[in-house]
């Protein structure tokens, strides 16, 4: 299971068989300026500082152009983990919209989060 | 009035087969034919051959269309276009599948619209003898048709008065800077006919389109489309609620690809001596969202 680690806020979650980099997030009880969720808005972008993803769908270029993916960016909301990856976000820091999410992954040892704000 | 109203929409979709998934099943439109990767559809309540168009490669918008009354309509348009200085086209019939000829005007914000009188005509769901109040087999939300498009513009001002001066519309409301009248105008929605809107036009940093919107039967239709996308995990952006503009019950939501959709239902009826409301920047939030009385960021952010 691949691991995220948000390098920007210290965090670091599991990542699931097939799952987003914005659906971890999500999943987690995090939340980041995203849009469409569906690869068409551009707005999820981040730094991949570390590690592989894929596109789980085909990336439109005029959204994610080649000299983007080459220079490191990401698009959170389709790019898949293939190994453990390190991201940045731009700009912003990740929101703990859940406490809940909080006690849980305490409770769950593989899922650490380094800091909860 | 010439222009009659928004006739069809036609976007680009990344993945096809997902794409109608969304408009066929979850929308509830009907497919009316797929050639050349595109596909075309048209809603329950319509009787032209289609009312959107998907295209595989992409995203985002690649023009739309306005229907006119009479062949004749399009000529004055066309005059009138020149007149005002846009770039204006000739488009034959055939250029688009059912579309008869018609004039293809490029908006200095790059965007791309048609005019045209005549489409081959299919028929409404129900038909026109002894009809039924909607089909008894309807799929998804069952949208009955297009309604409008807000499309992000450098400069809507200006712009508006190509719709005002060459095509007819007027301004039912708009954001503008202050209540002055050297005002500057952040969005202006525009209407032909009776509705709040067949276009609106926002100022962005970007040409591209915000949404286009399908108008419903009426509040207890957009509650429950919000049943449906929950049910195929359709991304909502807000609602269901309703915009201070216009007063219409809505839904923001994206296709597979990433457009935004809207359910639209509601509004009043407009008449050209109506006067036209003006909201201001500090009242935006309410004016967009009138429960929430604040945007969202992806409101001013996102569009595709
Ligand atoms: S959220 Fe729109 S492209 Fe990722
Ligand atoms: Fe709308």
């Amino acid at each position: 299971m691949p691991r995220l680690t948000v390098e920007s806020d210290g965090v670091t979650i599991d990542i699931l068989e097939g799952e987003t980099i914005l659906e971890g997030l999500y999943r987690n009880g995090f939340a980041y300026r995203i849009g469409c969720r569906r690869g068409g808005c551009a707005i999820c972008k981040v730094d991949l500082v570390d590690g592989e993803v894929t596109y789980n769908r085909t990336v439109a270029d005029t959204v994610l152009s080649d000299e983007e993916r080459a220079a490191g960016t990401c698009l959170s909301c389709r790019a898949v983990p293939v190994t453990d990856v390190k991201i940045a976000l731009r700009e912003e820091n990740l929101r703990r919209v859940s406490s809940l999410m909080a006690f849980a992954m305490k409770a769950a040892p593989r899922a650490t989060s380094a800091q909860s704000q | 009035m010439a222009v009659m109203r928004m006739g069809y929409m036609h976007v680009r979709v990344t993945d096809l087969a997902e794409a109608k998934e969304h408009y066929a099943n979850t929308v509830g439109l009907y497919q009316t034919l797929e050639q050349d990767g595109r596909v075309y559809y048209k809603g329950w309540d319509e009787w032209d051959h289609h009312s959107v168009v998907i295209e595989e490669g992409g995203v985002g918008y690649v023009k739309c269309g306005f229907k006119c009354d009479k062949p004749e309509d399009i000529a004055e348009i066309e005059a009138k276009t020149i007149a005002f200085g846009y770039p204006v086209e000739r488009m034959v019939a055939g250029e688009n599948p059912e579309v008869g000829d018609g004039i293809r005007v490029t908006l200095p914000s790059g965007h791309q619209i048609e005019f045209y009188s005549h489409m081959t005509a299919w028929g409404l769901e129900v038909g026109t003898h002894n009809p039924d109040a909607f089909p008894r087999h309807m799929v998804g939300i069952g949208a009955p048709r297009l309604d409008h498009a807000l499309l992000w513009v450098n400069d809507p001002g200006e712009i508006e008065r190509f719709f005002v001066d060459v095509i007819g519309m007027w301004a039912t409301e708009r954001v503008r800077t202050s209540l002055d009248d050297d005002a500057h105008t952040i969005a202006t929605w525009l209407t032909i006919g009776e509705s709040n809107h067949d276009i609106a036009l926002l100022e962005a940093p970007e040409n591209k389109i915000h949404h286009f919107a399908f108008e419903m039967r009426g509040w207890s239709d957009i509650l429950h489309a919000a049943d449906i996308f929950a049910m195929d995990d359709v991304p909502i952006d807000i609602g269901p609620t309703r915009h201070g503009i216009t007063r219409g019950t809505t839904i923001y939501f994206f296709d597979p690809a990433g457009n935004r959709n809207e359910t639209f239902s509601g509004g009043y009826r407009c008449f050209r001596d109506r006067p036209t409301v003006t909201w201001t920047p500090d009242q935006l939030g309410k004016a967009i969202f009138y429960h929430q009385r604040e945007l969202n960021e992806r409101f001013l952010t996102v569009a595709t």
